[in-house]
C-alpha cells in the first residue's frame, strides 16, 4: 500500500503549494502589477523610437495608446482583480515568471525562470553537502554522547549546543571569511570558482575549494544542534525495554547500539536530517550571500539591491516550492522507514 | 485553577529548576541584560545613540575606523585614546571695552601615537576671535589657529586644530628638520604627529613621541558688551576609542551595542509571547473541537507549515518596507505554527481526563474548558517554547536587517553588522565591527536557550541520564 500512501501525499504537497501560490499572487498582486505596468511603458518606448519619422503627432499618439491597450490586454491587466490574480498564479504554477527588469542569466538572458535554474543546483549542491558532513559528524558526536549521558563530555558538548543556538551562520561565515580568506590567506573569499575556471578534473577540485569556507561555516553552527537530537533520540530508545532484554541475554553493548538502538533510531534521524536541510532553505538561504556562492539565496540579496522585483518573486516561488517538496520527500521517506505508518496511514 | 494554585506551582518549578545549573546562568544573564538596558544611559559615552544613529553631526568628533582602547594593553606601542576635556583654569583681562579671556586646558600625554585630531568646541555669541595654542612639556609654545567668528548668535563653534593648524605645525616641525627632509610635502605632515613630538630632527618624518603634561591654551578676544563664548571643551579622537572600537562612520560601537540590547530584547520576547501564544489556543482549540473543526484547523496548520520562513519574510519586508512592528507582527504570523503540532496531541490526552469530563457535564463552556481547565496546564511547556523562539527571532530579524530591510529608525545587532558588511569590515579586518554585535546574537541566543533547555529538561525527566 506504499504507492498509495505517496499518491497521497504527493497530492496533497501539490495542493498545498498551489494554495500557497495564489496567496502569494494576492498578497504581492501590487507591486507585481505595477512592476508589469512600468515594463510595458519601457517597451512601448521602445517601439515609439523606432517608428516612421513622418508620422503624425496624432498618429504617434493613437499607435501608443493602442499598442498599450494591446499588451494590457496581453498582460491581462483589463480583467477584473480576482481573473488577474488567478491569471497570475496559473502563470507561475507553468513556470513563466516573466521577464527581469535588470537581471541577467549568465548567458544573457532576462527570462527569470532562466536566472533561477541557473542558481537553483548551486544552492542544492552546497545544503546537502554541508548537512550530509553534519549528519555524520553529529551521529559520531551524538551516540558518544548518549552512551555516557551526564558525562563530561555529554554536559560540555550541550553546553556547545546551546552556545551555538542563537548564533547567526551568516555572521560565522563573515568571522571565518576575516581569518580564512584575508587574515591568512589559505581559501578564496567567495564565489564558484576561480577566474577562469579550469577545465576538466581541475574544475572540481577548484569547486570544493571554493566550497570549503561556506561547508566549514554550515558544519560549525549545525554539527552541535544535530549531535544534541541524536543523543536524545538515541537515549529515549536505550531506555526501552527491549534494549533492556538484548542487554540481559549479553548481546555485546556495540552491538546494541548499533544493531538494536540504531535501527529503531534511524527513522527519526532521517527526518531530522532532511528537517536541517529544510531549514536552511527556510532560515539559512541568505548566508550564502555572504560568501558569494551565487545560488538562490545570494539571488535574494542581488535582486534586493537592484530591486528587481520579478526575480524576487520568482525566487520565492521556487523556495516554496523546493521546501514543500522536501517536506513531502520527508514524509514519503519516513513512511517508507517506519511501516506504521504507511499502513495506517492518517486517520 | 486559583492564583495560590499558580504560586505553588511556580514555586515547585523554581525549586527544580535551581537545581539546573546552566538554567541559573540563563537566568544571571538575562538579568544582565535587563540591566543593562536600565542603565543604559549611564555606561555609555554617547547616550543618544539609540535615536541619532544615523546623525553623523553626532559622532564627527570620534575617530574612523579606531581599535578599542584595550589594545594598548596587548600592544607595545601605547595610542592616545578618545577623551574629552572640560576642567580648565580661567582668567579674564580687560582692555577698555574688549575683553581677553585665557583659559587652559591640561592634558596628561604617556602615549607612543599622538590622537589623530584635537577638536575645540564652544557655544559663541557675538564675534569674539579665538585662539588656540598649545605649550609643550619643553617649553615651546606653538600658536596654532587664529578663528574669528562672525557675529554668531549662540551657534556652535567647532575648531579643528588637525585640520587648521596645518601650517603652524609644519613650519615648527621644519625648524628642526634637517633640510634634504624639509622638501616633505606639506600636507604629509599630521599636525598632532608633530605637536606631540620631540622637537629634534626627524620629527617630520619618524617623530619619536614626547612624553609629559600639554597645556592647552584658547585665549578668546570678546570685542562686544555681551560677547561671550561659553561651554568650552576639547575632545581629542584618539587612535583607539572606547570599549569597542568606532567604525567607517566614526560612531561609538560599544553604544550601538548597548542600544540594540533593548530592541533585541523587546523583539526576542514579544514575538516568541505572541507566537506561542496563538499557538498554544490554535493547538488546544484544535485538539479539543474536534470533528471538522480539528481537521480544517490542521489543514490551515499545514499550510503555514510549508511556507519557507525566511525567504516569506525577507520578500514581505522588501515589498512593504515595514517598520520594527509589523516585522514583530510578521514573525509571529509564521513563528506560532511551532508549539502546535506537540500541544494538540497533548491536548488530546488532557480531553480525556475525567476533570474535563466533569466540567463539560457541569455545562461549562468550551472557552471555559479551554481557557480555565487546558491551558493552565500547558502553561510550562509554552514557557519552555517560548525562551527557546527568542533566539530564532532576533535572528530572523538581524538576518533581513543584514539585507538592509530592517527598520532604519532604530539601530538592531544585525543593523551594525550590515553596516559592517557594506563597510568593507571583513575586507580590512575591522574585527571590532564585526564581532561584537554578532557575539552578543550569539549571547542572547545563549540565555534564552540556557533558560529553555533547562524547562526542557525539567519537562522531560527521562532524557537526563540513563
Amino acid at each position: 500500500m506504499y504507492w498509495k500512501y505517496c499518491i497521497k501525499r504527493i497530492v496533497y504537497g501539490l495542493a498545498i503549494f498551489i494554495t500557497l501560490i495564489f496567496i502569494f499572487s494576492a498578497l504581492f498582486n501590487t507591486t507585481m502589477e505595477s512592476t508589469l505596468r512600468s515594463q510595458i511603458e519601457e517597451e512601448i518606448r521602445g517601439e515609439t523610437l523606432k517608428l516612421d519619422t513622418r508620422m503624425t503627432p496624432e498618429e504617434i499618439t493613437r499607435y501608443i495608446s493602442e499598442r498599450r491597450e494591446f499588451k494590457r490586454h496581453l498582460y491581462h491587466l483589463d480583467k477584473p482583480i480576482w481573473s488577474r490574480i488567478v491569471w497570475r498564479a496559473i502563470n507561475v504554477l507553468s513556470l513563466d515568471f516573466g521577464k527581469a527588469t535588470i537581471m541577467r542569466s549568465s548567458s544573457g538572458e532576462s527570462d527569470v525562470w532562466t536566472i533561477i535554474a541557473e542558481c537553483l543546483p548551486r544552492t542544492v549542491l552546497l545544503f546537502t553537502t554541508a548537512i550530509f558532513i553534519n549528519i555524520i559528524l553529529g551521529l559520531w558526536l551524538g551516540l558518544k554522547k548518549a552512551q555516557r549521558a551526564g558525562g563530561i563530555m555529554d554536559k560540555t558538548t550541550s553546553i556547545g549546543t546551546m552556545i551555538v543556538y542563537g548564533m547567526p551562520s551568516w555572521w560565522l561565515g563573515m568571522l571565518v571569511i576575516m581569518f580564512f580568506a584575508y587574515t591568512i590567506k589559505i581559501f578564496p573569499s567567495g564565489g564558484l570558482h576561480s577566474v577562469p575556471p579550469p577545465t576538466g578534473f581541475a574544475y572540481y577540485i577548484d569547486l570544493f575549494y571554493h566550497m570549503a569556507l561556506p561547508v566549514l561555516t554550515l558544519v560549525l553552527i549545525g554539527f552541535w544542534g544535530s549531535a544534541f537530537l541524536i543523543r536524545n533520540i538515541v537515549l529515549g530508545i536505550l531506555q526501552e525495554d527491549y534494549i533492556m532484554a538484548a542487554r540481559t541475554r549479553g548481546i555485546p553493548e556495540r552491538k546494541v547500539l548499533y544493531g538494536h538502538a540504531m535501527r529503531t533510531a534511524a527513522p527519526p534521524i532521517v527526518t531530522m536530517a532532511l528537517l536541517s536541510l529544510l531549514a536552511s532553505v527556510g532560515g539559512n538561504i541568505i548566508f550564502e550571500g555572504i560568501f558569494s556562492w551565487p545560488g538562490l539565496g545570494n539571488l535574494y540579496w542581488i535582486a534586493i539591491e537592484q530591486n528587481d522585483i520579478p526575480v524576487l518573486m520568482g525566487n520565492l516561488f521556487i523556495t516554496t516550492a523546493l521546501y514543500i517538496g522536501g517536506l513531502v520527500i520527508l514524509d514519503l521517506i519516513y513512511g517508507f522507514l517506519d511501516p506504521r505508518i504507511k499502513v495506517g496511514g492518517r486517520q | 485553577m486559583k492564583w495560590i494554585d499558580i504560586k505553588a506551582g511556580f514555586w515547585d518549578f523554581w525549586n527544580e529548576f535551581k537545581r539546573v545549573r546552566f538554567g541559573l546562568s540563563g537566568i544571571i544573564l538575562l538579568f544582565i541584560f535587563i540591566f543593562v538596558v536600565l542603565i543604559n544611559s549611564y555606561i555609555v559615552p554617547f547616550p543618544e545613540a539609540s535615536s541619532r544613529w544615523r546623525d553623523i553631526t553626532y559622532w564627527e568628533d570620534n575617530p574612523v575606523s579606531a581599535p578599542p582602547v584595550w589594545i594598548n594593553w596587548f600592544s607595545s606601542a601605547k595610542r592616545a585614546p578618545s577623551l574629552i576635556i572640560e576642567e580648565h583654569t580661567f582668567s579674564e583681562e580687560k582692555m577698555g571695552k574688549i575683553k581677553l579671556t585665557k583659559a587652559v586646558f591640561e592634558y596628561e600625554y604617556p602615549y607612543d601615537l599622538p590622537p589623530l585630531d584635537v577638536i575645540f568646541h564652544g557655544y559663541a555669541k557675538g564675534s569674539p576671535v579665538i585662539m588656540l595654542s598649545i605649550e609643550r612639556p619643553d617649553g615651546h609654545i606653538i600658536e596654532l589657529v587664529r578663528r574669528p567668528i562672525s557675529k554668531s548668535d549662540g551657534k556652535k563653534v567647532r575648531v579643528s586644530i588637525g585640520k587648521d593648524s596645518r601650517i603652524e605645525s609644519y613650519n615648527f616641525g621644519a625648524k628642526y628638520e634637517k633640510p634634504e627632509s624639509n622638501r616633505i610635502e606639506r600636507e604629509m605632515v599630521k599636525p598632532t604627529s608633530v605637536l606631540f613630538s620631540e622637537a629634534k630632527e626627524g620629527i617630520l618624518v619618524y617623530p619619536s613621541p614626547l612624553k609629559g603634561t600639554y597645556k592647552l591654551i584658547a585665549e578668546i578676544i570678546l570685542p562686544g558688551e555681551n560677547d561671550e563664548v561659553v561651554d568650552i571643551y576639547f575632545t581629542f579622537s584618539g587612535g583607539v576609542s572606547g570599549w569597542l572600537g568606532t567604525d567607517s562612520s566614526k560612531r561609538d560601537i560599544w553604544s550601538g551595542i548597548v542600544a540594540g540590547v533593548k530592541w533585541a530584547l523587546l523583539i526576542g520576547l514579544l514575538t516568541a509571547f505572541t507566537a506561542v501564544s496563538i499557538g498554544v489556543i490554535y493547538g488546544v482549540m484544535s485538539a479539543y473541537l474536534g470533528g471538522w473543526k480539528d481537521s480544517l484547523m490542521q489543514r490551515i496548520f499545514e499550510l503555514f507549515i510549508g511556507v519557507p520562513l525566511l525567504p516569506v519574510l525577507i520578500v514581505m519586508s522588501a515589498i512593504f518596507k515595514p517598520n520594527i512592528w509589523i516585522m514583530i507582527l510578521m514573525m509571529s504570523c509564521f513563528f506560532w505554527v511551532g508549539p502546535v503540532k506537540t500541544v494538540r496531541s497533548m491536548g488530546l490526552q488532557i480531553k480525556e481526563e475525567t476533570y474535563i469530563e466533569a466540567a463539560h457535564a457541569f455545562g461549562a463552556s468550551s472557552s471555559r474548558i479551554i481557557f480555565k481547565h487546558m491551558i493552565p496546564l500547558l502553561i510550562p511547556y509554552s514557557f519552555a517554547s517560548m525562551a527557546l523562539y527568542v533566539p530564532s527571532a532576533i535572528v530572523y530579524e538581524a538576518s533581513i536587517s543584514l539585507l538592509g530591510l530592517g527598520d532604519s529608525t532604530i539601530v538592531t545587532w544585525g543593523q551594525i553588522l550590515r553596516d559592517a558588511l557594506t563597510g568593507g569590515a571583513v575586507i580590512n579586518g575591522l574585527w571590532w565591527w564585526v564581532i561584537p554585535p554578532g557575539l552578543f546574537i550569539a549571547l542572547m541566543g545563549m540565555t534564552f536557550a540556557f533558560i529553555g533547555f533547562a524547562m526542557d529538561k525539567i519537562l522531560h525527566p527521562k532524557l537526563r541520564t540513563r
